[in-house]
């Protein structure tokens, strides 16, 4: 049996279950800005605004933690004086959001972990929530 | 498997601990900027703003900050 904590997604989630996941993100996450969700190819699947910029810095960001280590990098975290970067990989999918300065990093990188998670499983990220 | 509510329960209030502290804790050491990158099995590794690395690290962020824009008022 897969593991699906480390295995890809067979199939990309819907690009709604992507949004609602990514609005349940933000209803949870009162820091943030911004956001987006993206499939193991590097589309997007969901975004907060302009999904092409999003695509691109995203994979820049991404690529550049990746070449920066001997493996790929599973969360990202970047403290900045205008605002806090977070993305993290999960079972082929990532997610990138952009915060208010100083934002909880472990309840944001939980919160993250769970929408990929249960988007993963097919869900539309909103977990126990949905039941 | 989803995890058990009961856990979901305990590592948020874990994380709200965890964070408090850490938060403190950086506060009181510095507000400077920083760039850590995680890895599977929990390694961690920072890269300074001066290190070629870090710098690339903190021109990607910028542009993303700069897409997502300013947190829209309530």
């Amino acid at each position: 049996m897969p593991d699906v904590e480390t295995s890809g997604v067979e199939e990309a989630p819907a690009a709604d279950a992507a949004a609602s996941a990514l609005t349940y993100l933000t209803e949870m996450s009162p820091d943030l800005r911004g956001g987006a969700i993206l499939g193991s190819d590097g589309a997007v699947l969901a975004a907060s605004e302009s999904p092409n910029r999003w695509r691109e810095d995203a994979a820049a960001l991404l690529g550049i933690a990746d070449r920066a280590g001997e493996e790929p990098v599973e969360q990202v975290h970047i403290a900045t004086e205008q605002g806090e970067v977070f993305a993290l990989r999960h079972a082929g999918l990532a997610a990138v959001a952009v915060s208010e300065r100083f934002a909880l990093a472990s309840l944001m990188f939980f919160d993250m972990r769970s929408v990929l998670r249960d988007l993963a499983a097919g869900g539309d990220g909103r977990g126990l929530d949905a039941a | 498997m989803p995890p058990k509510p009961h856990r979901v329960l305990l590592d948020r209030v874990s994380g709200y601990a965890d964070e408090a502290a850490a938060y403190m804790r950086r506060r009181r050491v510095s507000r400077q900027p920083f760039a850590r990158l995680y890895y599977a099995e929990g390694r961690a590794g920072d890269h300074a703003g001066d290190s070629r690395v870090g710098a690339e690290l903190f021109v990607a962020a910028g542009r993303l900050i700069e897409v997502a824009g300013k947190r829209p008022k309530p």
